[in-house]
């Protein structure tokens, strides 16, 4: 078809020097819903960091005497000292789960990062490179794609011992065939606009291209939804250390507080029901920044790419 | 189909003090301001106007489809004596589709991809006509489909809408806005997607189909001759009012309004013997700066048959093209979609290998240079691209794009590099204090400039123009054929141009290539071309550039009928046998080649063989 | 012709793909540091015996021959038997390396086909809970897009999302079941017992149908088809309808073949909560006892079977939209 382009340019009342990435912030911060988001997360993580050193409880400091000590408000005996109660061997629950927050982000973050750099990689290699490179690259992700994630940690931390490296590297590898397969799909829709075209003709080594025209211009969009992801992985690490193929004990992580609250679940209820409540409370936040991030990108792309 | 033994009112449609805003409120902008205008049953009335100039939220506005934030803020839109935009929602039901159709810009997307074209028509007419059987219904657009020329109308029944091509869709659409017999047709810039002779076709349709159904036309373009072709009465729109409106031809020979006037004067000249110095060809003793040498490529496409056995399919997509371009002069190639100018383009820049033939650049074959050859090729020849939104790097400075040239060739750094960027930039007009601007801000014409400043920072030998002036407006483009002009003076560019505007080519060209389904069927210069054409299919494509002119070629003897041929696996003999008007028994045997007539002119036609027989319609 | 074309090649992908999978399953179990043999003879029995036992079982021969040999098995129907679990159906085996029961042993693929239909009803019941919490949400947040349905989608999903099932297992058992004792939890004594794990697994991919819900149909409605189609005529009940949510489906398919992975891991953790006795359970008891002709077995019927319904899923997207291509 001759250029049918209509000769509509970018509004002209946009406000200039606006790359994508920035949009799609800006965009987000627009929404409520990632503004409530992201204040109760930020406020867990810093009370997360500080916390700790702030107060004098020692989270694994074994206390008979003040066992089985209900939340505030709650059942008999409660105490402003244990606002969240205690465990069965009185140890403070509200410490517990900041030290579990801290271990669960950094691990999903950490996690994360290396899903986020394998994958893209990937990816951009394949899409640019299409053909041979390409079919081979997918099919191994296809195969991995084709584990199951959690069949795969399970066997693998299952066998050898769970420490904090090997966690995030089994999570890491076994998240990453997804983005690769959408960095891919990014990149060769990419690949084809006329300033790739143009840069070649100029040029320009196929390196040159890959990482300082279209790795730019495609990651962002990407990037941001990994936020989703980041809720995800912690859920993942929760699952294993519930299974006792997480960050092993006295370490106090979210799976192996609410796996040990199981037995006291009758009498006790608060050790496996509150860290869930506060997990949950971190993953909803990043779950509404993420849901207001991945919109905000639809609606840019959407506009126009 | 029979007119409708009904009292026919006089007017069908009026339109009054029609006001259009983008939005609610005093300070909206303005889109339609006041208009006024007046349709009788069966006639055709035509509106244009330059872009922006409110055609198509007009289109809109009469079958009420305006979406927020535009609105009517006064006025109304009386069809048959009713107001449409004040109509219930049941009332606008029956009416849409029935008595009113809409036929739009971008056939693409005017349809369900998942579902048949055929299931679809017999949708919309079950939808808008009750009582109608599928067996009926399937019938009646089976044979509207035949009306409109559309080839195995049964089987295309069937098939997909991306199995069609933009100009058989367009007919398509036609049919669905024909079947329900409605009294008005709003046809909203339907041939500005298609190529020059499909949308010819099209017009050429609307001409018979006029008399065998009795509908009105309300025909919006922004080509004032196909306009004129086409419609009884124009009226011309700029910014939202109505500047004129009179019969076609008194609009022509005697304008009223200062738009109309400019309109009219912008339009290029076909007809006109031009004896620009940019159009004569190169002296004798000039050297050819490239050469095309008996260059095909090929593109093997997936079988469809059982694990990959069975015949391939071959796409054929650049055959046997051979031509040589000399030092200064303008080369064109023109040619319509799909005629291998974008495979071309590509092997001339060295991005592909050709399967067969040689190209030099410089007396040297342009592959096998190594990469260090290969860079120093690319300083040499140079691409100005075609799209100006999506040919710059949207997150790069205006400044840092026109430097990358330099920097991965490593011609220049720090201060050096910046002030030669500065150069280029106030060489193609381009303000300096744009350096550090992103190309977001800037107009198509000024990101053309950069285009241009980012080739011709390398300083080359030959600019290949990839319908760099196509996405431009007239005005637009004359400055930027001007600014070639000088840029050749002073550097002793030679320029390469790739279009399928053969108007733009008969502006800037002095030889010219036409290409059809992969081959180049006519290599002439400027004046022979377009005065002594030797090839049918030139003389069909110029019968069907619009132009208000008397037309030098008669588009009825010219004109060709249906499609072209799919280019993977072509039959035997000339390609353009299956159109052509003139064509004979060897025709379809024997594929011609290119044999010079007189000069450097060339064609590839059996019918240059045969003298005496095709009487010249060309005889001046 | 193309049914033909399209299921020989990607059956034939598929079996790479199982057999790739099970080949790195394989290597795997058997390069991770801790020797099976250990448990399957008990930690008292002397080197001597453990290696001749090793060697009868033809497990100190190197990968690749192992590997084969048991690939040929396989095809034959013969996954072997588990190294622990006796064919007496005792939960777990003995300790004891002169225990002379342990010449029975469970064949693997009895155990596998045991209790695969639990889970496969616990998969089917929990995408019915779903589907019907997610239908009306996603699509109706897709037709009307930045207004309160969407919003509430968007609520909705995260808040789901959000929810670890494994807690959420643990908080339902109690207050369902012990608190209220509306519905039973541990274990299987007839269909009730798959509703309180159904839900669990439903609450956990509710979300993602949603989300890929409400941006399909969103984006399909937006297209310039829809709105052209009203102008033609077309009645919206009927745009709706045939039109976008035909075209929504292809994306809400792909997602339900992504799914299936990911409710093979949900099952893990919510069939261990509640004892349900399916494949989850044994899955997971099964690396945990490092059981690898059962782990193996486990590996490849569940490959092949995500590769089945990827083709199934495919298939059915091709007869919708003719475009694709697979």
């Amino acid at each position: 078809m001759p250029n049918t382009m209509e000769v509509i340019g970018p509004d002209a009342k946009e406000a200039r020097a606006r790359t994508i990435a920035q949009r799609i912030a800006l965009g987000a911060w627009r929404s409520i819903e990632f503004r409530i988001g992201l204040f109760v997360f930020t406020t867990m993580v810093l009370l997360s960091i500080f916390w700790p050193m702030v107060s004098a409880i020692d989270p694994m400091k074994i206390n008979i005497g003040a066992k089985l000590t209900p939340p505030v408000l709650f059942g008999e005996n409660w105490t402003w000292t244990h606002p969240l109660g205690t465990d069965q061997l009185g140890r403070d629950m509200l410490m517990r789960c900041f030290v579990g927050l801290r271990y669960s982000l950094f691990i999903g973050l950490a996690t994360v990062m290396i899903m986020l750099a394998v994958g893209c990689l990937v990816g951009l290699w394949a899409g640019y490179r299409g053909g041979l490179t390409d079919t081979i690259l997918m099919r191994i992700t296809d195969a991995q794609l084709s584990i199951p994630m959690i069949i795969l940690a399970i066997a693998i931390l299952g066998v050898s011992r769970p420490t904090i490296p090997a966690i995030i590297l089994v999570l890491g590898l076994s998240g990453w065939p997804v983005y690769a397969r959408v960095m891919r799909s990014v990149v060769m829709a990419e690949r084809k606009r006329e300033f790739v075209r143009g840069a070649t003709i100029l040029g320009a080594s196929d390196l040159r291209i890959m990482f300082l025209l279209l790795l730019p211009l495609c990651l962002p969009p990407i990037a941001f939804v990994a936020v989703l992801d980041v809720a995800r992985m912690i859920i993942f690490e929760s699952v294993l250390g519930f299974l006792g193929l997480g960050v092993q004990p006295p370490t106090p992580t979210f799976g192996n507080i609410i796996a040990d609250g199981r037995k006291y679940l009758v009498n006790a209820w608060w050790i496996a029901t509150v860290p869930g409540i506060f997990l949950f409370l971190t993953l909803a936040s990043l779950n509404l920044m993420g849901a207001a991030l991945e919109r905000s990108r639809n609606r840019v792309y959407g506009g126009k790419a | 189909m029979t007119r409708e033994d009904v009292t026919v009112e006089n007017t069908l449609l009026e339109v009054r003090h029609l006001t259009v805003a983008a939005g609610l409120g005093r300070s909206a902008p303005q889109v339609l301001t006041d208009i006024n205008f007046s349709l009788a049953p069966s006639s055709i009335m035509g509106v244009i106007g330059g872009s922006g100039a409110g055609k198509s939220v007009l289109a809109k506005a009469i079958v009420n489809w305006l979406e927020s934030p535009l609105t009517v803020t006064k006025g109304e839109v009386l069809f048959e004596g009713h107001d449409i935009l004040t109509m219930s929602d049941r009332q606008t039901r029956l009416l849409r589709g029935k008595a009113i159709a809409y036929v739009g810009g971008n056939p693409g997307g005017a349809l369900d991809p998942t579902m048949t074209v055929g299931a679809q028509i017999v949708e919309k007419l079950r939808s808008v006509e009750s009582g109608v059987s599928f067996a009926e219904a399937r019938k009646r657009v089976v044979d509207l489909l035949d009306a409109v020329r559309i080839p195995s109308s049964a089987q295309r029944f069937h098939e997909y809408p991306f199995q069609y091509s933009g100009g058989m869709m367009q007919r398509a659409m036609i049919v669905d806005a024909l079947i329900s017999n409605p009294r008005l047709i709003v046809a909203d810039s339907i041939t500005q997607p298609l190529d020059v002779t499909v949308g010819a076709q099209i017009l050429k349709l609307l001409h018979e189909l006029k008399n065998e159904f009795s509908t009105a036309i309300l025909f919006v373009s922004n080509s004032l001759p196909t306009v004129a072709d086409v419609a009884d009465q124009v009226i011309v729109l700029e910014d939202g009012r109505i500047v004129e409106q009179q019969p076609t031809s008194r609009l022509i020979s005697s304008p009223q309004s200062a738009q109309t006037c400019q309109l009219i004067a912008e339009l290029p000249t076909l007809w006109e013997h031009d004896t620009r110095s940019r159009l004569k060809p190169a002296s004798d003793d000039a050297r050819p700066i490239m050469s095309v040498r008996n260059v095909s490529r090929h593109y093997v496409l997936p079988s469809s048959s059982v694990l990959g056995f069975g015949p391939k399919r071959i796409l054929q997509a650049v055959r046997n093209v051979d031509f040589d371009i000399y030092e200064g002069e303008n080369f064109g190639i023109v040619g319509e979609s799909g005629c291998g100018k974008s495979t071309l383009t590509r092997l001339l820049t060295a991005l592909e290998p050709p399967d067969t033939g040689q190209i030099t650049f410089e007396g040297e074959d342009i592959l096998g240079r190594g990469r260090a050859g290969t860079r120093a090729f690319r300083r040499r020849m140079q691409l100005v691209l075609q799209d100006p939104y999506n040919s710059l790097p949207p997150r790069n400075s205006i400044g840092s794009i026109i430097a990358e040239p330099l920097v991965i060739h490593g011609l220049a750094f720090g201060k050096e590099l910046r002030a030669r960027v500065l150069d280029v930039m106030s060489e193609v007009g381009l303000a300096a204090d744009l350096y550090e601007e992103l190309p977001m801000v800037l107009t198509a014409g000024q990101r053309q400039r950069v285009n241009v400043g980012r080739a011709l920072i390398l300083e080359p030998r030959l600019m290949l123009m990839d319908e760099t002036l196509s996405a431009l407006g007239q005005t637009e483009q004359g400055q930027l054929l001007d600014l070639f002009e000088k840029l050749q003076a002073q550097h002793g560019l030679t320029y390469l141009y790739i279009s399928h505007d053969i108007a733009m080519v008969r502006r800037v060209c002095a030889r010219v290539a036409v290409m059809y389904l992969g081959e180049v069927v006519e290599l002439a210069d400027n004046e022979t071309l377009f005065f002594q054409p030797g090839h049918p299919y030139s003389r069909a494509l110029l019968s069907a550039a619009p132009t208000l002119e008397t037309r030098r070629y008669r588009a009825e003897d010219c004109l060709l009928d249906g499609e072209p041929p799919s280019p993977i696996n072509l039959p035997t003999g000339c390609a353009f046998a299956s159109r052509c008007p003139h064509a004979f028994d060897r025709c379809r045997i024997e594929s011609p080649r290119l044999q010079t007539r007189f000069g450097l002119n060339q064609a590839a036609c059996h019918l240059l063989d045969i003298k005496a027989t095709v009487k010249d319609e060309v005889s001046v | 012709m193309f049914l033909v074309n399209f299921l020989i090649r990607r059956l034939a992908q598929g079996a790479v793909i199982v057999l790739l999978v099970s080949f790195l399953i394989f290597t795997l179990l058997r390069v991770v540091p801790g020797d099976p043999v250990r448990l399957i003879v008990g930690g008292m029995a002397p080197d001597a015996l453990v290696e001749q036992i090793a060697e009868e079982m033809g497990l100190r021969d190197p990968i690749p021959v192992q590997f084969f040999r048991y690939m040929s098995g396989v095809v034959q129907g013969d996954m072997g038997q588990s190294f622990i679990r006796p064919a007496s159906g005792a939960a777990v085996g003995g300790a004891s390396f002169d225990d002379n029961t342990r010449s029975e042993r469970a064949n693997v693929l009895d155990l596998i086909a045991d209790t695969a239909p639990y889970t496969l009803q616990l998969a089917v019941l929990a995408m019915v809970f779903a589907l019907v919490i997610a239908l009306p949400i996603g699509i109706y947040g897709g037709l009307k897009p930045g207004k309160w349905p969407d919003r509430f989608a968007l609520y909705i999903g995260s808040l789901l999302i959000s929810l670890p099932n494994f807690w959420l297992g643990i908080v339902l058992a109690l207050v369902v079941s012990v608190n209220l004792g509306w519905l039973p939890a541990i274990g299987y004594q007839g269909f009730s017992y798959t509703i309180l794990p159904a839900i669990v697994l439903a609450v956990e991919i509710a979300p993602f149908l949603i989300r890929t819900l409400t941006v399909s149909v969103a984006q399909n409605m937006g297209e310039s088809y829809i709105s052209v189609a009203a102008i033609r005529g077309i009645s919206h009940r009927r745009i709706v309808m045939a039109h976008a949510l035909k075209n929504s489906s292809v994306p809400l398919l792909n997602l339900l073949g992504v799914q299936f992975s990911m409710l093979l891991g949900g099952v893990l953790v919510v069939e261990f909560i509640f004892d349900y006795p399916g494949l989850g359970l044994l899955t997971i008891n099964a690396v945990l006892q490092r059981d690898f002709p059962l782990i193996q077995g486990i590996a490849i019927v569940t490959s092949a079977a995500f590769v089945m319904i990827n083709i199934v899923v495919d298939l059915i997207a091709t007869t919708i939209d003719p475009r694709l291509d697979y």
